[in-house]
């Protein structure tokens, strides 16, 4: 297990080193210039070329591609060029990651929460209206993009109501948490309600199932010892992607609500052709997902006891 | 012999989509103490059916039992509550299915899965139901059953998961013991081993046995009556010797003409029974 880990862990150099070059790459080659946009569309092309000799922009791409990673070594990943300018990108990743990961761990409890029990809930009273009431609420919560939602619940909660605060960021124990938690806990919460209820209605089809029943225990024991933790377990899967995406923060929630997270820094730096930080969010986003699969792979040994790694 | 159970004009239905499944049509037999009753007949005959009907296992819906009575040990089944029904099934009346490899939960230990009926039934703390579980593992004849107890079922074979059943089975000193078609998933030497071992705990034991097979000649050194069940009914009935020797029923004579015999000169095929069994709605 332990050799499995490290062996795994390995690999993750080489992937980073990959994913680098290749989003490093697509930062100078790809359209738009950050140079051209920090000083407008009509500036003069003499100070165009200065900014760019000044910034480093003007040598070939292995050149810049390789001072780059001289300098992530020592943990420099460069200076943002158009969002902040002249700010370590470190720095403003870091300010954002911590904003994202609060808003996202909600959301994720929220999932866990709220849609394992409906699912539950909904296999248990299969084909009642509880049922059919949760397979709506999940087809809604799946389909329904977080750009329309955002907005109607914005308009009814925070302007018709006045209930809650329409955005900013007030750490994750206040009121303003609450809109874009919901509308990003949404997506979560349906599909683990889905997953959970697929799941259980398989697994109390079971023989073992019919085993444990056999033995005379309670329901509730029969539910809880013998069908849950055979039905969870898939659902590792789904919770470490969550997990991996803990860090990528929503572009699209946290620019209307105006939070000061990673997915409104990314927003903007891709607005702005930032690429020094654009590049850094990909390999934090990379660094992320793999040890989140790792996880996954941990976890699920630990769950299921036929899963064994050589 | 006292009776232990009286099963009577037993009628168990499945409520489809494409229609009502007669799967038990008016069904009667009884097993005494200590008695070995054989249940055979074709997939589909009701066989099942009707044992899951006396532990009230039938999934419902679509299942339901519609009408008839089940006497064990002088109760009504079908008339007691769910709760009075928890301590008859695996306390009184236990059960062991089919397929052993999918009959235990994958996540649990031995220990877990034995443990928790002596605990609920007989209310022994841990401690005293682990030492009875190693108890029943060496009973059936698990090797090294201090250590196999922690082992999750994926670590024994199919005939070790056979033999954990049946301790899961017995863990509560059943007086009726339902096998259906334990050995149908097992390769025959182990088949052979499973039928001894039976026979060998319910004499120990002393516990009455309704066995399902649909292979007549497993019967023979093993039940005292034999039931012949096709379309959901009971079509013959009698003690073990009186099936081989005399069989009344159209049915039973293809049956016992089915199955290769040694002791004959070998012919150039086996009888098949003509047909398929109908369709019961």
């Amino acid at each position: 297990m332990l050799k499995y880990i490290v062996n795994r862990l390995l690999w993750l150099p080489v992937l980073l080193v990959i994913i680098s070059f290749i989003t490093f790459a697509l930062g100078v080659y790809g359209p738009g210039d950050p140079v051209q946009q920090l000083l407008g569309q009509r500036s003069d092309p003499e100070t165009v070329a200065r900014i760019r000799r000044e910034l480093g922009l003007d040598r070939p791409l292995v050149i810049q591609y390789i001072d780059y990673v001289r300098r992530a070594l020592r943990g420099d990943l460069g200076e943002s060029i158009t969002v902040a300018r002249g700010q370590p990108v470190i720095k403003l990743i870091a300010r954002g990651l911590w904003v994202s990961i609060q808003l996202n761990a909600v959301v994720i409890a929220l999932g866990v929460v709220v849609g394992i029990p409906l699912g539950v809930l909904a296999a248990v009273r299969r084909n009642t209206l509880l049922d059919y009431l949760t397979t709506a609420g999940v087809v809604m919560g799946i389909s329904f993009p977080t750009f329309l939602t955002a907005p109607i619940l914005l308009w009814l909660l925070s302007y018709q109501v006045r209930l809650l605060p329409p955005g900013g960021w007030d750490g994750v124990f206040s009121r303003s948490v609450i809109l874009p938690a919901l509308v990003l806990g949404a997506g979560p919460i349906a599909v683990f309600a889905r997953q959970t209820r697929a799941n259980l209605i398989e697994v109390l089809d079971q023989d073992y199932v019919r085993t444990a029943r056999a033995k005379g225990l309670p329901e509730l024991l029969v539910l809880g010892r013998h069908a849950l933790r055979n039905a969870l377990i898939p659902l590792i899967t789904i919770f470490g992607l969550m997990l991996g995406g803990l860090v990528t923060g929503s572009f699209i929630t946290e620019t209307i609500f105006g939070i000061p997270g990673i997915g409104r820094l990314g927003f903007r730096a891709f607005s702005a052709r930032d690429y020094p930080i654009l590049t850094a969010l990909t390999l934090l986003i990379a660094v992320s997902y793999t040890l989140a699969n790792l996880l996954v792979d941990v976890v699920y040994a630990l769950a299921d006891p036929r899963i064994r790694y050589e | 012999m006292a009776r232990l159970l009286d099963v009577r004009d037993l009628e168990t239905r499945f409520y489809t989509q494409d229609g009502i499944v007669h799967a038990v049509n008016g069904v009667s037999f009884h097993v005494d103490e200590g008695e070995t009753l054989g249940i055979v007949g074709e997939s589909g005959s009701g066989k099942s059916v009707t044992v899951l009907s006396i532990m009230r296992l039938i999934p419902s819906p679509p299942g339901k039992i519609t009408s008839g009575e089940i006497i064990f040990e002088g109760r009504d089944l079908l008339k007691i509550d769910e709760e009075e029904m928890r301590e008859v099934r695996g306390n009184r009346m236990a059960m062991i299915f089919q397929d052993p490899m999918t009959s235990l939960n994958p996540v649990l230990t031995i220990e877990q899965q034995i443990t928790e009926a002596l605990e609920l039934h007989l209310g022994m703390n841990h401690q005293q139901a682990r030492r009875r579980a190693i108890e029943l593992l060496k009973m059936v004849g698990i090797p090294a059953a201090e250590q196999r107890i922690d082992n999750y079922p994926h670590q024994f074979s199919g005939g070790m998961r056979q033999r954990v059943m049946i301790a899961m089975g017995l863990a509560c000193n059943p007086r009726l013991l339902i096998a259906d078609e334990p050995t149908t998933a097992l390769d025959v030497t182990i088949q052979a081993q499973i039928v001894e071992l039976v026979k060998r705990l319910r004499d120990e034991i002393g516990m009455a046995i309704i066995w399902i097979t649909h292979d007549l000649s497993l019967l023979a050194g093993l039940a005292d009556r034999i039931i012949v069940m096709y379309a959901g009914q009971v079509v013959e009935s009698a003690q073990t010797a009186d099936i081989y020797r005399n069989p009344r029923h159209p049915y039973t004579i293809g049956l016992l003409q089915s199955i290769p015999r040694l002791d004959e000169k070998r012919r150039e095929r086996l009888e098949p029974i003509e047909g398929v069994a109908p369709r019961s709605h």
